[in-house]
This record gives structure tokens, C-alpha cells and sequence, in this order.
């Protein structure tokens, strides 16, 4: 039960988007920038980064979500992103995303924790200063939408087949189309 | 917890993690602002360089700031202000 009044059947962010259009656009213009367009780092493991992130939040809907985009991404391989989740070092990924995703979780406990050693080794792996520029601002950024979701107890579905056929759209389209179809799902009730 | 004496020094001598980011930024109203800061040897904020960095996505960044912080809301700009001073102390982040 959400703590406010949010148009009912949409999830997660996505009824946040509905309730508040000004915010919604940046934010995934933003989401955009950072998952889905071209860059050095793949889609997958963009999207990875987010999942682990949302997963140490504690974020349902996120970690579900983005979760079923990596998967997406990767041709459906679900178990992989559940490697990542539970045990990333041990997961069949590049050492660089290891390096990455250490990283990563050093932002989700407090950006602070980043050492001039986590840097030294991800660099070390062959990691760009623009890759992981952008890992952290990935990590920041789903730190503040992990917050946003889960500090309103938005609905997420529990049903996992929900998440895919929206991942499926969102992989091949990327997250600009997001507060459109959110305005038509809201028209069409 | 910090102080505002140890604040200043800090930010004058701590080099960033990532050398790129500091280097040479893509046109931009932050990078000119970086650049007369730095000629009138003046301290800013480094947050700026990350700005700078990649536009394409801290535009968004700024975007979204300027509507929760100054878009159209029944909390005052000041009561905004005042939220976001609050969690950055709870989040020990000084600037």
C-alpha cells in the first residue's frame, strides 16, 4: 500500500512517473544516458551494476526490473543475474566488471568508502576513467531511485513473467518512451 | 563530523580519483565557470568538474534538480533547501 494517493496498476517508479510528470522526464532521460545508450560498457552490464545496487538496497522492484533488462540484454540468461546478486567474484563475468561492481557496492554503503585502491585495481583491469565515472553515477543514481520507490512502498508485481515483458520493451527501446507510456496506461483506465 | 575550517582545505588539496575528469571538460556553462575560477586562482566546488565531465548526463541531473528544488510545489524553495541540507549532513557529505 503506498504512503500516498498514486494512480492505481501502475508499479514501482512508473506510477511515481505518473503522479509526477515534471520529475519523471529527467529522470529517465537520465536512466537513459546511463543504461541504455551507446557507450564502452554494454547495456548488460550497465544494467548489471543497477541490479546489484538495487539488490543491496533492498529494492524489490528495482533489482526485479533491472534484473530482467540485464537478462534481456544477455539473451534471457536469468541465472547469471542472480550470480551477480548473490556472489559477484565467483559469477562468469569479466574481471573488469568485478572491479566495477566492487566499486559499485562501496557507493550503495556510502560514496566515502571508495578508496584510491578500489580505482587502482578496476584501472588495473582496464576499467577507463569514463567507465568508471559512470559506474559510480550509475550506483548514485540507484541509490536515489531505490529511495524514491521504496520510501513511498510503491507496489511492486510479485509475479516475475510481469517484469520480463516490460524488460523485453525497455532492453530494445531504451527508457525514453517511459513517461508516455505511463500517461497512455493512465488515460486508457 | 566535519568542520567548515577543514572543509576548505581539503577541497584546495585533494586531488580527484579520476585525473580525466579534472582535465579537459567539452564546452559548457560549468566549464566556463571553472575556467574564470581557476584564472582568478579562486577554490570552487568540485562537484563542478563532475558536471563538466559529461554533460549528456548531469543536464538530466540538473534538470531534475532545478524541478524538485524549484519547480511548482507547496514547499518553499527555502523549506527544499533545507531538506536536502538535511540529508546531506546524514549522509556526511560536507559540500
Amino acid at each position: 500500500m503506498p504512503h500516498i494517493s498514486l494512480p492505481a496498476g501502475l508499479p514501482g517508479i512508473r506510477a511515481l512517473f505518473a503522479f509526477r510528470p515534471e520529475t519523471a522526464k529527467a529522470l529517465c532521460e537520465l536512466a537513459e544516458v546511463l543504461l541504455h545508450a551507446p557507450g564502452t560498457l554494454s547495456p548488460a552490464e550497465r544494467e548489471l551494476i543497477a541490479t546489484y545496487v538495487s539488490s543491496q538496497n533492498d529494492c524489490l522492484y528495482c533489482q526485479t526490473a533491472h534484473g530482467a533488462i540485464a537478462a534481456s540484454h544477455l539473451g534471457g540468461d536469468e541465472q547469471l543475474v542472480l550470480d551477480v546478486k548473490r556472489d559477484f567474484s565467483h559469477a562468469d563475468i569479466s574481471d573488469k566488471l568485478k572491479a566495477l561492481l566492487a566499486i559499485a557496492g562501496k557507493v550503495q554503503l556510502g560514496g566515502r568508502n571508495v578508496q584510491p585502491e578500489d580505482v587502482q585495481h578496476a584501472r588495473q583491469h582496464g576499467a577507463t576513467d569514463q567507465e568508471i565515472h559512470d559506474t559510480v553515477l550509475i550506483a548514485a543514481a540507484f541509490c536515489m531511485y531505490n529511495r524514491y520507490v521504496d520510501g513511498l512502498a510503491t507496489w511492486a508485481p510479485p509475479d516475475p513473467a510481469a517484469y520480463r515483458q516490460r524488460a523485453g520493451k525497455v532492453a530494445r527501446e531504451g527508457y525514453l518512451g517511459i513517461p508516455g507510456d505511463v500517461q497512455s496506461t493512465q488515460a486508457g483506465r | 563530523m566535519f568542520s567548515p575550517l577543514r572543509l576548505a582545505g581539503d577541497m584546495k588539496v585533494d586531488p580527484m580519483f579520476l585525473p580525466e575528469v579534472e582535465g579537459d571538460p567539452p564546452p559548457s556553462p560549468v566549464a566556463d565557470l571553472i575556467r574564470v575560477a581557476q584564472a582568478g586562482g579562486n577554490e570552487y566546488p568540485k562537484i563542478w568538474h563532475l558536471f563538466a565531465y559529461r554533460p549528456e548526463a548531469t543536464g538530466h541531473l540538473s534538470g531534475f534538480t532545478q524541478e524538485i528544488m524549484r519547480g511548482d510545489c507547496p514547499l518553499s524553495p527555502g523549506i527544499r533547501e533545507l531538506i536536502a541540507a538535511f540529508t546531506s549532513y546524514g549522509n556526511d557529505c560536507p559540500f
